[in-house]
């Protein structure tokens, strides 16, 4: 039993290539994060179906198929083995089980997100039927059971990284990202992302 | 896979942080620093062989089975030793695994690796049938089928709490002779013991020749003896063979010899002492021999004064040091699979000195950091990934009076003894008047109608009744003023499992300083409510869980994970979860916001 478990159970998931995940609530700096991948050389899963706007105006990096994760959509995972894709934490427990995942989850102040999805939802005009105290509550709520399910996951590795401090010190955060990844990317290149001057929702 | 645990028994987080705030304890803080350091929520109750059972398994009480050190049967109201189950079979009685629950060593075997767990309490019997090496800890029986008490050997009319005592006669001068009493048989007259005779001839005034068996043995004042192998013939082609050590403590007028219980000779045992035998065998002939009682240390030798407190750590010391060359021989051959290892001399020397010698305490926690050091040189030269994980079943805290819970539920109207019977044990109850009981050192029972022999209480008083005694026993004030009970804990709020309704209904969590007599453990009911404790055996860990959490070492980040728990080891171990109880997907935890949530996102478009 044990020689044939041994190939059996070993073998499982290890030539797989991991999928980069990043991941986060909306407006935590998900777009920007998926752009700094990209421009360090890491190939994105993503289509062209949500524009660029005046929200997000370097774009969005979303593919629309992972809105439908909840609905069993997991197909299109499976080809995004070795590329990054953005899937908000809301999603994050509907990714198959069967492949192997590094995400990059990204943290800002809720009063930031907050702001800044008032005037998304404004220009989407969808109105807020919560007050902010309500869903800082919900949210909070939500970034601990997801943050207590993360590390608990054989199959995903998980690393935090605050937008607010990659508005500051975007060098040393990258290396740190790379790091993680274990993946030879440019540096340079991601570090020239994080732009101050659309860091316009500050607590 | 490759992993290394090791388990410091009772190593306390609050001692270890001060020591490490005093630059005291240095291999460990090396893991703080690199965030691989948290304190470890442990299960309850926090009893030594429920915790590590909790921990092999990531499951609580309700998902393997053991509760307390003490269980009971709820058709008699007997009560037994959790962790040395008997069956009854055609050979007679023999011991039964405690509990079958899958562990992560049997988890990792069953995916292709080695996987070995020494001094494991509660895997003794071992199991031949899984594929994982075994030395088991606590729970292993002398060759009596005990927990194992020593035998004081001596010239005085003496007599022990526990100890059993031998006179040993003149023969001569400077020459004494004794028996000791191995194994039970049955003869004409009953039960009787098989001996061997012991002689001693004093040499000088620090040295005797100890004859006992086919062993000769030459021993100094207040030195142990290494392990002594003895053989009873207990038939006409029946031996058991035992093991033990001696102590001569007294030279000086007065003549003592003690030696420790006789326990399993590992390469002899009558019931599956190890798996595989072989294993057993390598080490004792490869490393060297090694005590098998599952609680070595003999502190109830040095309760019964036979033994110094310098004698019962220099034990201590020995066994510590063996057992180290044995994890090291291991360790040094050790390619892949899990290798686990549990240290528990730390806990019986805070038993017997957290209370009023805590230096004492603390040199433990530098020799076991020495020890992690020792490791640390091992491993640091590994190539490729391995688990590092260094881990306690509880910390500890003292214990300044014994609680009889039996007594408080007499004097609050819940239990009833028998007409003219003011104290007892549970023979003595009147069960028709009686509504709850206490068995074990934390476990509190209804007396309920259909499940207890002889009960009582209804199906729909069951809720009522728990709340009622809850509210009461966290009311309940001790000499100090303190409050004597931190928490009560109802069964079906704490536990998960096949093995839930046979928990106590109520887990009694002590206050710090408060524990159960070991009267309490029995189910007796003696008079006084409460007593001082002022007994060598000063501290202790039977309170509620969250005043003694363990500790967790590893050599990963562990501050992502927002509170690590017992429930947690075995994915920290093996990568796998034996118990997903406790990792519900976000969705199904978030509760009723779920739904704003929902809206939210899609009224953002990312849904």
């Amino acid at each position: 039993m044990s020689f044939l478990n041994k190939f059996i159970s070993r073998g499982q998931k290890e030539n797989k290539q991991p999928i980069y995940i990043v991941s986060g609530l909306p407006r935590s700096g998900t777009s920007m994060m998926m752009k700094m991948l990209s421009s360090g050389g890491l190939p994105v899963v993503m289509d062209s179906i949500r524009q660029a706007d005046e929200d997000n105006p370097n774009g969005y990096f979303e593919i629309e198929l992972s809105k439908k994760l909840k609905d069993g959509e997991v197909k299109w995972v499976y080809e995004a083995s070795g590329k990054a894709v953005k899937v908000i934490s809301y999603l994050l427990e509907y990714l198959p089980k069967d492949m192997n995942y590094y995400v990059v989850f990204m943290e800002r102040e809720i009063k930031e997100i907050l702001a800044s999805q008032h005037k998304m939802l404004e220009r989407r005009n969808e109105k807020s039927l919560i007050s902010d105290e309500e869903m800082t509550a919900q949210y909070n709520d939500h970034l601990r059971s997801v943050k207590y399910w993360l590390p608990r996951q054989p199959n995903i590795r998980v690393l935090y990284v605050s937008y607010n401090s990659m508005m500051n010190q975007p060098e040393e955060l990258c290396v740190s990202i790379v790091n993680f990844l274990e993946l030879p990317l440019d540096v340079k290149a991601m570090r020239e992302v994080p732009n101050p001057s659309l860091y316009r929702n500050r607590s | 896979m490759k992993t290394i645990i090791l388990g410091f028994d009772s190593f306390d987080p609050a001692v270890f942080e001060d020591m490490a705030g005093q630059n005291q304890i240095t291999n460990l803080s090396k893991f703080v620093d690199a965030k691989g350091y948290s304190r470890l929520e442990v299960c309850s109750p926090p009893q030594t062989e429920v915790s590590w059972t909790s921990i092999a398994t990531g499951a609580d009480p309700g998902g393997h089975g053991i509760f307390d050190f003490v269980h009971r049967d709820p058709s008699t109201y007997a009560p037994y030793v959790s962790i040395l189950p008997m069956k009854k079979s055609a050979l007679g009685e023999q011991f039964v695994p405690p509990y079958i629950a899958k562990t992560l060593f049997e988890e990792a075997a069953g995916m292709g690796y080695p996987a070995t767990a020494l001094w494991w309490p509660a895997m003794f019997p071992a199991r031949p049938e899984l594929p994982v090496n075994t030395l088991p800890g606590l729970g292993t029986p002398d060759i009596r089928g005990q927990l194992g008490v020593g035998t004081l050997f001596t010239t005085e009319d003496e007599k022990k709490n526990k100890t059993s005592v031998m006179h040993l006669e003149s023969a001569g001068k400077g020459r004494y002779s004794a028996l000791l009493n191995g194994p039970m048989t049955q003869s004409k007259s009953g039960p009787q013991p098989v001996t061997l005779p012991v002689a001693l001839d004093v040499i000088d005034p620090n040295t005797a020749r100890v004859t006992i068996g086919d062993n000769q043995l030459e021993l100094r004042v207040g030195a142990w003896s290494e392990i002594v192998e003895v053989k009873f013939k207990a038939g006409m082609f029946f031996n058991v063979h035992a093991i033990t050590r001696l102590i001569l403590t007294s030279l000086n007028g007065v003549v003592r010899l003690y030696s420790l219980p006789l326990q399993i000779h590992p390469l002899h045992a009558l019931s599956h002492y190890s798996s595989s035998k072989s294993f057993a065998k390598n080490l004792w002939d490869k490393v060297g021999h090694y005590l098998t009682l599952g609680w070595p240390q003999d502190t109830t030798g040095l309760e019964d004064g036979c033994i110094s407190d310098e004698q019962f750590l220099n034990l201590c010391d020995t066994i510590f040091s063996r057992r180290k060359q044995i994890f090291f021989y291991l360790l040094d051959n050790f390619k892949e699979g899990v290798l686990g290892s549990i240290f528990d001399d730390l806990d019986r020397v805070q038993h017997m000195f957290y209370h009023d010698r805590l230096d004492v305490a603390q040199a433990w926690y530098k020799k076991l950091d020495a020890f992690v050091g020792e490791v640390g040189q091992r491993v640091n030269g590994w190539s490729g990934k391995y688990n590092y994980l260094i881990m306690s079943d509880h910390g500890f805290t003292t214990y300044q009076y014994k609680i009889q819970l039996n007594r408080w539920l007499a004097e609050n109207g819940y239990l009833a003894l028998n007409d003219g019977i003011t104290s007892g044990d549970l023979s003595n109850i009147d069960w028709r008047q009686t509504r709850a009981y206490a068995v074990g050192l934390n476990g509190l029972y209804l007396n309920i109608a259909g499940r207890e022999g002889q009960g009582v209480v209804g199906a729909e008083e069951i809720e009522l009744l728990l709340a009622e005694i809850q509210g009461k026993l966290m009311k309940w004030k001790g000499p100090d003023g303190k409050s004597v009970i931190w928490r009560g804990r109802l069964k079906h709020e704490i536990y998960n499992g096949a093995y839930t309704r046979l928990g106590p209904d109520l887990v009694v969590g002590y206050a710090s300083g408060y524990r159960a007599s070991s009267e309490t453990g029995l189910g007796k009911i003696p008079q006084a409510l409460i007593e001082t404790n002022n007994n060598h055996w000063g501290a202790d860990h039977c309170v509620d869980k969250d005043i003694v959490p363990g500790v967790i070492f590893a050599n990963r980040d562990l501050q992502n994970f927002g509170g690590i728990s017992f429930r947690d080891i075995p994915f920290l171990a093996i990568g796998k979860h034996l118990d997903q109880s406790h990792i519900k997907p976000p969705s199904q935890i978030s509760g009723h916001g779920q739904k704003d949530l929902e809206e939210r996102l899609k009224g953002l478009g990312y849904l």
